[in-house]
């Protein structure tokens, strides 16, 4: 792996590695993709919760960027362009494999996926600390629609209005799909919880 | 406000709307409790983002799809190659002069050009079944594998992939020869496919195993 040369920053090694990535420079692509692989392996690996898919889509994504690498102009992050691009690349993926990207439905009532509402109940069981492991594995366990606006939003950081435009719903949408999968998770920590104690 | 309420106005409120549940918040420990579990959930997923790393086919995989479309354009190094391939390879170490042959094969085949097209189609329909009788179902391909297998198991199923890609690219472009021995762009395709072929066994002999 290329590692960015002492007394430089690593802004400025990136923006040297592009320019010389567009010059077809091997080492600067390689530097450029162990730059961004986490990012963009994870994401992957969060939407579709496979390992195999995942590394497809990663490579599929930054090969994309590659070829386009020379229409870079740096006036927004390359990293953000990076981003889009592999959020891109795996919602084409799931809409090919005929997954749901997001629910349509909007209503919270009388829906068979919506959790169950607590009433009166204590729920001291997860206040302050969940277990990234077991988070993890719950968010493995969720559907792909609510998956993959968890993963947008609480995991990469998208704002609603970006999640909307990327998977194609409303700002409400969005926000109501974003709370069923928080509270689903809630559900799966629970349990997996208790079974641990047991 | 009861706590069915508040919780059909919840997620108005994590989102920083709906300032009028704060109060039902301060009364109710339930509805408290619930909103800290989804808050720490939030919280705690930011730990998921970047948290995992591809195995190394991916980025083998990329660089011999760059080479393969010219996007990586500046020479390999060559110093690392000589030294470390009997150290490293041994009895593999023939792989790079073979591929190296293979181009020189290629060459001698395609600059021997008939006078005629009656002669090209005498003299390919001699050459042709030698030339394809060598390559075809490359015993090399195949020894290069096993030596993948053994090293770097996970990289077998790219180097496969890659291998079945140029055989088949080979193959187009022999066709191509075949049916006009004077089309140069097809000569020109044969030789680049030939190079490629060239350039994954040098790949992974010199750049892609530990």
């Amino acid at each position: 792996m290329t590692e960015p040369r002492p007394g430089h920053s690593a802004g400025q090694s990136e923006a040297e590695a592009i320019d010389r990535a567009k010059q077809g420079d091997a080492q600067a692509f390689e530097f450029l993709y162990n730059l961004h692989k986490r990012r963009v392996y994870s994401l992957c690996l969060r939407m579709t919760a496979n390992t195999a898919e995942a590394e497809d889509l990663t490579q599929e994504a930054f090969l994309q960027l590659f070829r386009k690498i020379g229409t870079f102009r740096g006036e927004s992050a390359f990293s953000t362009w990076l981003h889009r691009m592999a959020v891109n690349v795996v919602l084409m993926h799931l809409r090919k494999k005929g997954l749901p990207v997001v629910s349509l439905e909007e209503a919270t009532e009388g829906d068979e996926d919506t959790p169950k509402k607590d009433f009166g109940a204590d729920d001291p069981v997860l206040s302050g600390s969940v277990d990234r492991l077991r988070l993890q594995n719950a968010v493995e366990q969720l559907p792909p629609g609510y998956r993959s606006i968890f993963v947008l939003h609480d995991i990469e950081g998208y704002e609603h209005n970006e999640i909307a435009a990327m998977v194609g719903c409303s700002i409400g949408n969005s926000k109501s799909q974003l709370h069923k999968a928080r509270m689903k998770l809630r559900e799966f920590l629970k349990t997996s919880r208790a079974e641990k104690a047991g | 406000m009861t706590c069915a309420e508040f919780q059909r106005e919840l997620p108005e409120y994590l989102e920083g709307g709906a300032p009028q549940l704060r109060d039902h918040l301060n009364m109710c420990p339930s509805c408290s409790g619930l909103v800290a579990s989804l808050e720490s959930i939030s919280r705690e997923a930011r730990q998921l983002q970047a948290s995992e790393e591809p195995s190394p086919r991916v980025w083998n995989s990329i660089e011999i799809a760059l080479r393969q479309e010219k996007l990586i354009r500046e020479p390999r190094p060559r110093n690392t190659l000589v030294p470390s391939l009997f150290q490293r390879w041994g009895a593999m170490a023939w792989a790079v002069p073979v591929a190296a042959a293979l181009l020189v094969v290629v060459g001698i085949s395609l600059y021997q050009r008939p006078s005629s097209p009656t002669d090209a189609r005498q003299r390919t329909a001699g050459n042709t079944p030698a030339v394809t009788a060598k390559f075809a179902g490359d015993p090399s391909d195949e020894q290069l594998l096993q030596e993948v297998s053994r090293r770097a198991p996970l990289m077998r199923d790219a180097y496969e992939r890659n291998l079945k890609d140029v055989n088949d690219y080979i193959k187009d472009a022999q066709d191509s020869v075949n049916a006009d021995p004077n089309d140069e762009e097809a000569q020109q395709a044969l030789i680049d496919a030939y190079g490629q072929k060239s350039m994954i066994y040098e790949m992974a002999l010199d750049r892609s195993l530990p």
